[in-house]
């Protein structure tokens, strides 16, 4: 019998994106078409970062890159992969409850998803963002 | 990467398998046709022959630790051990002083065991370590008041695998008249343990740290039965009053067995697990930003004890779960609160939440070493490049703390 021996119990969505961390990277795109934005500190454990290329107001790419437990690199995939074809201003879709049910995280992970959530707004609504 | 169903070992301060030396002692006393009898039964042959068992292992146990067998208690691990040793003292004493030293970088049975005592009136002081970890008289002596009683320091510590300078606090305890307590669950096997060259008036030790049973301990106490504690168990008598319950004979001789042999073993293992312990150091600090936690020389052989720059603790736990390893994550807790060990060391939070203790022993080779290190190049490698640029700043090179 095939008994798994880690004591840290992932959901198969998380262990997928943890070890193939889709969505995950940089983006080189033209300054007019890309926003970039951030939440969290490394010192506190969790730290986020997306990159979004834009094209007549609606998200063509998304990247992100993530210092964190495997939930939030999961999270931050996901929801880098969900951005794209969506517009700039539609940011109703991302709900940190709904992400942490989708990953079967803990309840004590859910303050690291609203950093996730945190650096996509910040992403999106970044200073001069193009519409 | 796929979930090995049996990781490699490299946890043997967190425990050990029982040798099989070992086992073939307990098993003689288990079966009908063993030593199975109580040995508080002196009125039948077979229960005196189990206690003929017992105070054989009593012997071993005294024998490796320089101690007379008067002196050995059987409890059931090093935690009773310390409870033992510091609440039966403290209580016993109380009238002397309700003051008690130890160290902040203590197993949490002993600093746990200190808050209760607070809770019913004692004072303790907890001093930071000295350099490197150690902690050495000039860290004991500030904190010591007329009116202490106790103090309370491990020999090696079982995270960082440092050795505490035991030998100049037993003196200075001896010259100012206080009890000392040294939990030795880490150093059976590791180094040389004797009571008179440490001064320990109370030593805690454990089976199963040394290729013996979980579930038996064993307490020095200097003097016994003459000199006593206040018993934490009663209901017999046992152990000349101070720790009343049946006598596990088959755990007895387990632990006696398994004393004997890491004595026995202890110089030749040492050597064997140095060199083991290097290889694998020198693999894994190619990868830069890697931090050696703990005295780079005043350390035992088996454990190393790294922090990596850059990488979080779980998912560095996650990422190398076929290898079976302590983290100084907090991975299943609400905090993000890491090791508080390192923390008194002084390493930072994220350093001290992605560390990462390996612990090596009787049975690593040096071909699970090398599959380690690439492992963990590997994972530690694709960690960083997941992460943000610049996360953890890496500064390549060694650092001993």
């Amino acid at each position: 019998v095939n008994v798994p021996t880690d004591r840290l119990d992932y959901s198969n969505e998380v262990r997928h994106r943890f070890e193939h961390a889709p969505r995950h990277g940089r983006l080189f795109a033209k300054p007019e078409e890309l926003l970039s934005g951030s939440a969290g500190e490394t010192q506190q454990g969790v730290r986020v970062e997306f990159e979004a290329r834009i094209r007549q107001g609606r998200i063509v790419e998304c990247r992100f890159r993530a210092y964190g437990c495997p939930h939030v690199i999961a999270a931050a995939s996901w929801v880098a992969e969900q951005a794209e074809g969506r517009r700039v201003g539609d940011t109703d879709w991302l709900k940190p409850r709904d992400l942490a049910a989708l990953l079967e995280a803990p309840a004590h992970k859910l303050g690291s998803l609203l950093v996730v959530e945190d650096a996509l707004r910040a992403c999106l609504g970044a200073t001069g963002a193009p519409r | 990467m796929t979930d090995n169903p049996r990781p490699l070992y490299f946890d043997y301060a967190a425990t050990t398998p029982v040798d099989e030396r070992v086992l073939a002692c307990m098993v003689e006393c288990l079966g009908r046709d063993g030593c199975f009898a109580n040995p508080a039964s002196s009125s039948h042959a077979l229960g005196r022959e189990a206690r003929a068992r017992v105070e054989a292992a009593r012997r071993e146990v005294a024998e490796v630790l320089g101690a007379g067998p008067t002196e050995i208690i059987w409890t059931s691990g090093a935690t009773e051990s310390n409870n033992l040793a510091i609440k039966g003292a403290a209580r016993f004493h109380a009238d002397r002083g309700r003051h008690i030293v130890t160290s902040r970088t203590e197993h949490k049975a002993v600093l746990d065991t200190c808050r209760q005592l607070e809770k019913e009136g004692w004072q303790v002081s907890y001093v930071r370590p000295g350099p490197g970890g150690v902690v050495s008289v000039a860290e004991i002596e500030p904190a010591l008041r007329p009116d202490t009683v106790l103090v309370s320091v491990m020999l090696v510590n079982n995270e960082i695998g440092t050795i505490n300078e035991a030998g100049p606090i037993g003196a200075l305890c001896h010259e100012r008249g206080v009890l000392f307590h040294v939990d030795a669950a880490q150093g059976i096997g590791k180094l040389p343990v004797n009571v008179d060259e440490i001064g320990a008036d109370l030593l805690s030790v454990s089976g199963h740290k040394a290729y013996g049973p979980k579930g038996i301990g064993a307490l020095y106490l200097r003097g016994s039965p003459k000199n006593r504690l206040e018993p934490l168990i009663h209901g017999g008598g046992h152990e000349w009053g101070m720790r009343s319950g049946t006598l596990a004979t088959h755990q007895i001789v387990g632990i006696g067995a398994a004393f004997r042999l890491a004595a026995a073993e202890q110089a030749a293992e040492s050597a064997r697990l140095g060199a083991l312990r290097e290889r694998l150091w020198e693999g894994i600090r190619g990868l830069g930003g890697v931090h050696l936690n703990g005295d780079p020389v005043r350390r035992v052989a088996g454990v190393l004890n790294v922090s990596f720059e850059g990488v979080e603790g779980e998912s560095l736990l996650f990422a190398l779960r076929e290898l079976a390893i302590s983290s100084g994550s907090a991975c299943t807790s609400a905090s993000h609160e890491a090791s508080y060990v390192l923390r008194a060391l002084g390493r930072d939070d994220q350093l001290a939440q992605s560390s990462l203790r390996f612990s090596l022993g009787r049975y690593s080779t040096a071909r699970e070493v090398d599959e380690a290190i690439g492992l963990v190049r590997e994972q530690v490698s694709r960690l960083r490049a997941l992460g943000p640029v610049g996360a953890g700043g890496l500064q390549h090179g060694r650092e001993a703390m």
